[in-house]
């Protein structure tokens, strides 16, 4: 039960912070001239996302879902955790591919 | 479809063709190929060589393209030059062109009478030719004419061809094929010289040189031909010649603009009753300032009349789009063109507080909203040129058009990455002769800001932010609210967004399409942001 929470804390913290980073995304305009930095501004805030959604879904399940119980449930509970946090780093990697290749000549194909 | 053929004559005729030329840029004359002849005497002269670098650089826009529909650069246009020559020895006057010297002393009377009689001996007879006919008509009319017969004949010689002879023969090759179907439109003032001499006099000449190349086997016939011009009457005005430049006898008579007016009056008459004109011409469009005349000399140094030659490259003004847009309204009208006698077309334009205000009506009318459709191009054009020059910077020498390219490959569009940095500084070259440049820091104003400036302070489409000329003002400038009616200013875009932004969504949205019949790169490229800036603007053309 304990691995549940975990997990679906890590999901739904990779799936905000994605939602953010495209948010950020259309947000940039597009800019004039031979060397336009927007597409660069975008890249950049989706890697920077990518870096604070890990750090985010271990600080948020440590301090604010760790559940009560006795050290079984809370090793479990942190083994959970820790894979879930790798796996919300991989996947926001993955969601983001994802998003990027379906809206390839949009905004957010810059991200990749 | 009929053929298209323009012919422009002397210094104003260059400007009417330059204006013509860009609209043909603007997409005005989709599908069409147009055959363009320059004539004049003087081969230096500043706006001829304005023009034809305009037209070699629209031809290496357009290089390898083909005519298409709704895009920039839609047509093709095929230049010929012609210049009847004045530089060679014994072809610098009348008295030595014509030989007056030679013959027997029986001929040499009579020849000398008959000139004497038309053509003042010490001035007219003796003056440089090389600089036009410098408003004496009588004897431009003669020796324009003499100079196509004698191509025609030097073409039926064979021998010691000159290349604008060569020019020349093709142009009229084609106007020959073409024969019942050919549309000719002759662009040119009648209140100067080279212009005025020659528009009553080319139909003619066409014909006899037809006639004598193909010897009689071959002719125009005018009552079938189509031919179209401008009465085209002052709207210049330039330093009066003082008597020390008139000291010599090569300048012993030089065009003085203050009898432009009476050039103009005497040359309407003369067009009114004159039994060729009535008869060669379907449709002749009266086009005039009705106001004071603005000078075109003022920025220059000298305190001389400018006479011809390289110097003389006046500003463009509206009365010569006027004129091209006479000729667009010439070459698209489906009726009237089968008239026995010439019909005079005009309109007039709203004229308040010291100024005229233009509508985008008054330019080629508004039948099945020719005018938002004129708009809808000459917007899409200006807008891209300001994206080039202003946000792209290519008027102070960076990527310009590459940017859009630079833009299509960020947006993974990468079918335009084959276009060179060459080919893009010629679309660059293009937009700084049409809008602005800067030259050593110096703001150097195109051809639609020196338009416009004639205007000024009257209405003229475009708002007048849309045509700042300094670089802190350029900076400013949103490309996307050129227009006076905010209706055809590009979509806000939503919070956080801006125009330019909601336009390279539908840069990216959008493609060429294929009734738009583009072929190279270069044009599925233009017709591309085309699309894209005319969706932007927002006109209801159906």
């Amino acid at each position: 039960m304990e691995s549940i929470t975990a997990y679906t804390v890590s999901v739904i913290i990779t799936l905000i912070c994605l939602f953010i980073a495209a948010v950020i995304a259309n947000l940039i305009k597009f800019e004039g001239g031979s060397k336009p930095r927007d597409p660069r501004i975008r890249k950049v805030y989706f890697w920077v996302f990518c870096l604070i959604n890990p750090i985010l879904i271990f600080l948020l399940g440590f301090f604010v879902f760790m559940p009560d119980g006795n050290r079984r449930v809370i090793g479990n509970y942190m083994m959970a955790l820790s894979i879930g946090t790798v796996l919300g780093f991989f996947l926001y990697i993955l969601l983001g591919f994802i998003l990027s290749r379906i809206f390839t000549n949009g905004k957010l194909g810059h991200w990749f | 479809m009929d053929k298209l053929f323009v012919i422009a004559v002397g210094g104003t005729g260059m400007r009417c063709l330059e204006a013509f030329t860009h609209l043909s840029a603007i997409g005005m004359f989709d599908s069409r190929e147009i055959e363009i002849l320059t004539l004049d005497t003087d081969q230096a002269n500043g706006n001829k060589g304005r023009v034809e670098k305009l037209i070699q650089l629209y031809n290496r826009i357009k290089a390898g393209g083909t005519p298409n529909a709704n895009t920039f650069f839609s047509s093709k246009l095929n230049l010929y030059r012609f210049y009847t020559n004045y530089s060679g020895q014994g072809r610098e006057n009348y008295k030595n062109i014509t030989r007056l010297n030679s013959g027997t002393p029986e001929q040499q009377r009579a020849n000398k009478l008959i000139s004497d009689l038309f053509l003042d001996n010490e001035s007219v007879q003796e003056f440089d030719l090389s600089h036009g006919y410098r408003a004496q008509t009588h004897l431009g009319s003669m020796l324009m004419y003499h100079g196509m017969i004698e191509a025609a004949r030097n073409i039926v010689r064979g021998t010691d061809i000159k290349v604008q002879e060569r020019e020349l023969d093709e142009f009229v090759t084609k106007l020959e094929l073409a024969g019942q179907d050919a549309r000719v439109f002759i662009f040119g003032s009648i209140f100067g010289g080279t212009g005025a001499s020659s528009i009553p006099i080319i139909p003619k000449a066409l014909q006899d040189f037809i006639k004598i190349r193909s010897k009689g086997a071959s002719s125009i016939d005018f009552s079938k031909a189509k031919f179209g011009s401008t009465l085209l009457t002052e709207y210049f005005t330039f330093k009066k010649p003082n008597d020390k430049q008139k000291a010599s006898k090569e300048n012993s008579i030089i065009a003085d603009a203050s009898y432009f007016p009476l050039n103009s009056q005497a040359a309407l008459q003369f067009y009114q009753s004159d039994p060729t004109v009535q008869l060669c011409y379907k449709m002749l469009y009266h086009i005039g300032w009705p106001v004071e005349s603005k000078p075109v000399d003022n920025a220059t140094d000298t305190n001389q009349t400018i006479t011809g030659g390289a110097t003389q490259e006046n500003a463009a003004h509206i009365t010569e789009l006027l004129a091209a847009c006479a000729a667009y309204d010439f070459f698209t009208r489906t009726s009237g063109l089968d008239v026995d006698k010439t019909e005079y077309v005009y309109k007039a334009v709203d004229f308040s507080n010291g100024a005229f205000s233009f509508s985008i009506h008054d330019f080629v009318g508004n039948a099945n909203k020719a005018g938002e459709r004129f708009a809808n191009k000459i917007g899409a054009l200006f807008s891209l040129a300001h994206i080039s020059l202003t946000v792209n910077n290519a008027a102070n020498g960076d990527a310009g058009i590459k940017g859009f390219i630079t833009r299509c490959q960020e947006q993974k569009i990468t079918q335009y990455n084959t276009i060179t940095d060459a080919e893009c500084d010629e679309i660059n070259d293009y937009f700084k002769a049409f809008a602005y440049t800067f030259e050593n820091t110096r703001f150097t104003p195109g051809w639609l800001y020196q338009v416009r400036s004639t205007v000024a302070p009257g209405t003229f489409i475009f708002d007048s932010k849309a045509f700042p000329d300094n670089l802190s003002e350029l900076k400013k400038l949103d490309v996307g609210t050129i227009f006076l009616d905010e209706k055809n200013h590009w979509p806000k875009g939503g919070i956080l967004a801006n125009r330019y932004d909601s336009f390279i969504k539908k840069l990216i949205n959008l493609g060429p399409e294929e009734d738009q019949q583009v072929n190279t790169t270069k044009e599925k490229f233009l017709a591309h942001i085309y699309n894209a800036i005319t969706h932007s603007q927002g006109f209801h053309l159906i």
